[in-house]
């Protein structure tokens, strides 16, 4: 995952005149905080793993120390992660967990955009 | 329109690659497969049994049968003893090595499951049989309906520890989310109910193997160094596309 492909924020799409009337359009669940590019990325990493290693999410997302900061708080504000400190030795070291809310974001996401997906390969 | 649907359907995409790079960069299953295969085939001496089969039966019931089998029949008298240690020493091993590996990559597996149902399916096998003979006072009958936990004649051949490794096997599989794991786990439950309910020896009878005609009895041998075989070569396998795949990354 390159750096700085970030996602434009959520916005809802304007309907689209061969849309027929009838339940809200997909847009509508897209979670501001989690539609981002590399916040959906450590959510992701996060979901397949018990925990996953500060220095992993950096590396796999291609990300600096500070970039990957700063999302990391975003999540955790939001309740989405949770962030461990310890230590390996002498070496300090985070740890970054999923929480239930952050699992659930993370499905909702991915089937919003697999629904907007489908919605836009039938037109 | 065009650009946000390929926008879309190329952020789906780099979320399934990155699942799948993570799912596979965190597998750590070779060790403990090839761990019980070793922990099997060291078993070995306790199958093998002096004369004639069933020369040292002794009656009465064994002090740990759900692990040791029926010593004398196919098995010798400390194999429970054996098993205790060797299951809860090899979960141990395990556990340690998954906290290793999750320092070294960087990513943790949820080997506690595993370890508890292992852990727990041998403390069970080490205590119903005493406490569903327990001779106990109202209160504690309960203890008697212990005996429906019982598993038959799994048991018989001492080769229940082999069922209770593949029971763990399914829990790993699942914390590992790995299909190969769990098509390991298919095949070596499979091979753990046969050698628990069948005499292998009959089959490579007729392929032409005969262990009569020694001082020992090597009868039940098959029955131990194929599940052993299936989890070597299974965990020989992992160890070398785990392997593979670290030298591309």
């Amino acid at each position: 995952m390159s750096p700085a492909q970030d996602l434009p924020p959520a916005q809802p799409e304007p309907p689209e005149p061969s849309e027929p009337p009838g339940p809200e359009h997909p847009t509508k669940g897209l979670d501001e905080t989690v539609h981002q590019r590399h916040r959906l990325g450590i959510l992701t990493i996060t979901a397949e793993a018990q925990r996953a290693e500060f220095g992993y999410l950096r590396e796999a997302l291609g990300l600096t120390p500070g970039n990957l900061s700063k999302h990391l708080t975003v999540l955790e504000q939001a309740g989405l992660i949770e962030v461990e400190k310890g230590y390996a030795g002498r070496r300090p070291r985070t740890w970054v967990r999923i929480t239930a809310a952050g699992r659930a974001a993370l499905a909702a996401e991915l089937a919003t955009l697999t629904e907007l997906l489908r919605r836009h390969t039938a037109v | 329109m065009g650009d946000r649907k390929s926008e879309q359907a190329g952020l789906l995409a780099e979320l399934k690659a990155l699942r799948r790079r993570v799912r596979t960069e965190r597998h750590a299953y070779w060790f403990p497969l090839v761990l019980f295969g070793l922990l099997t085939c060291a078993s070995v001496p306790f199958y093998v049994l002096p004369g004639r089969p069933g020369a040292g039966f002794r009656p009465g019931r064994p002090a740990l049968p759900i692990l040791g089998g029926w010593p004398g029949v196919t098995v010798q008298g400390f194999a429970g003893y054996y098993w205790l240690a060797a299951l809860l020493g090899g979960l141990l091993l395990t556990l340690l090595w998954y906290r290793r590996n999750a320092g070294r990559v960087g990513l943790a597996t949820p080997a506690r499951g595993y370890v508890v149902t292992t852990a727990v399916l041998t403390v069970l096998a080490l205590v119903i049989p005493p406490l569903s003979q327990v001779r106990s006072p109202r209160r504690l009958s309960w203890l008697q309906h212990l005996h429906v936990l019982w598993p038959g004649d799994l048991v018989l051949r001492g080769t229940f520890p082999f069922v209770i490794i593949a029971a763990g096997l399914w829990v790993l599989a699942w914390a590992e989310r790995s299909r190969a794991l769990t098509v390991i786990a298919a095949v070596y439950t499979a091979t753990a109910l046969l050698a628990s309910l069948y005499d292998i020896e009959n089959v490579l009878f007729r392929l032409g193997w005969h262990s009569s005609g020694s001082d020992l009895d090597l009868t039940s041998l098959p029955n131990v160094l194929l599940p052993a075989l299936v989890l070597l070569a299974a965990g020989a396998g992992a160890f070398a596309g785990q392997r593979r795949h670290r030298t591309s990354t």
